[in-house]
């Protein structure tokens, strides 16, 4: 037991936190929605009620979509592009896809390779960019529920202004959507470019996502 | 091959975005037509206290003051039509629009007793603005 906490510690941390942070969310939104409906003279929601509604849906899917598009974008832009002294970036001539030699797969698969990069043809296509696929699936399918959310939210505001209510594509080409959307993408992508920076000059002891803390400002590609 | 995704994963993420969204709304519909429905059956009938029965307290309340008599005087007054088939046309968390007869729509908003009529006599002037009604709230 002791031994699987200790290797699995980071993933079993950010869970946890994960399902403190989400309750926490919970139960603060549920307070400030019924703070509201009281403001307004409306009947309050339950807790388990008010889990499932379109405003707690909404509130959770915006961050979801972000930071699931922040590390689909990540992955692929890293690829490509550099940032010289970056940790977060691979070294300067490895710009690119790399070769089979370098990502070990088809006849330079290792033993201990998994199963679909030692084969060839469409299985390793798909293990090739397994992880931009899940992540990016992911990404559009919390934005979708980002924007299904937000549409019955939306609608529900405007009968309560006694207007009539916007379609599901409407509703897309709506302020709301659009501000609720970039609201978090720009927090992911200032968080993101700024990490990328930072670790050019700055340092954490021990971590991985730092270089070594003598590693001089010019190292590319070195995790600590 | 084996699906990639097994049908009873993609059935529950379906239940669970429609629940999110709003699904079971079909009951729910049905409760809010009928509240419309009887409102102006009774205005059809000329009972004006069982029209005043299906108002929110708010709506009922700014007719008395507005035309300062008892509710169910002033609401015989007012110029809703009445009687006729319903149709619901959305149905949003707590709130509903529901098309009556010559083109006029009720906003109804449900409460700790069910669904209430907040506005009556509804009628769109102006795109994407607020429905210009004979009574609200």
């Amino acid at each position: 037991m002791r031994r699987f906490l200790k290797h699995n510690g980071l993933s079993i941390a950010f869970l946890v936190l994960f399902i403190a942070a989400v309750g926490g969310q919970a139960i603060a939104g549920h307070a400030d929605f019924n703070e509201e409906q009281i403001r307004h003279g409306d009947p309050e929601l339950s807790l388990t009620r008010y889990v499932v509604s379109a405003d707690f849906g909404a509130a959770v899917m915006e961050n979801w979509q972000s930071e699931f598009l922040q590390f689909t974008l990540f992955i692929l832009l890293t690829v490509w592009l550099l940032q010289r002294g970056s940790p977060e970036s691979k070294e300067l001539d490895k710009a690119g896809l790399e070769s089979d030699e370098e990502q070990k797969v088809g006849p330079h698969a290792e033993q201990n390779s998994p199963l679909w990069a030692k084969v060839e043809g469409i299985r390793r296509t798909i293990y090739e960019n397994s992880l931009l696929i899940v992540m990016t699936t992911i990404w559009l399918g919390t934005w979708f529920a980002q924007s299904v959310t937000g549409w019955t939210q939306y609608n529900s505001e405007r009968l309560d202004h006694h207007m009539d209510t916007l379609g599901w594509w409407h509703y897309l080409g709506r302020p709301d959507f659009w501000e609720k959307t970039l609201q978090n993408w720009q927090s992911e992508f200032l968080a993101v470019g700024t990490m990328a920076i930072f670790a050019v000059y700055l340092r954490q002891r021990g971590s991985p996502e730092s270089k070594p803390v003598g590693a001089p400002h010019t190292a590319t590609g070195v995790e600590g | 091959m084996r699906p990639v995704v097994e049908p009873r994963i993609v059935a529950l993420a379906c239940v669970l975005v429609l629940a999110v969204a709003g699904c079971g709304t079909g009951a729910r519909s049905d409760d809010a037509a009928a509240v419309s429905e009887r409102f102006h059956a009774a205005l059809e009938s000329g009972d004006g206290q069982a029209a005043c029965d299906e108002l929110s307290e708010e709506t009922a309340s700014k007719l008395e003051q507005e035309e300062k008599k008892p509710c169910e005087k002033a609401i015989l007054e007012v110029e809703i039509p009445k009687g006729g088939t319903v149709t619901v046309n959305g149905v949003e968390m707590r709130s509903a629009y529901i098309g009556v007869a010559q083109g006029s729509t009720d906003f109804l908003d449900e409460g700790p007793e069910g669904w209430e009529v907040s506005a009556a006599g509804c009628r769109a002037t102006t795109p994407d603005h607020p429905y210009e009604c004979e009574l609200e709230d």
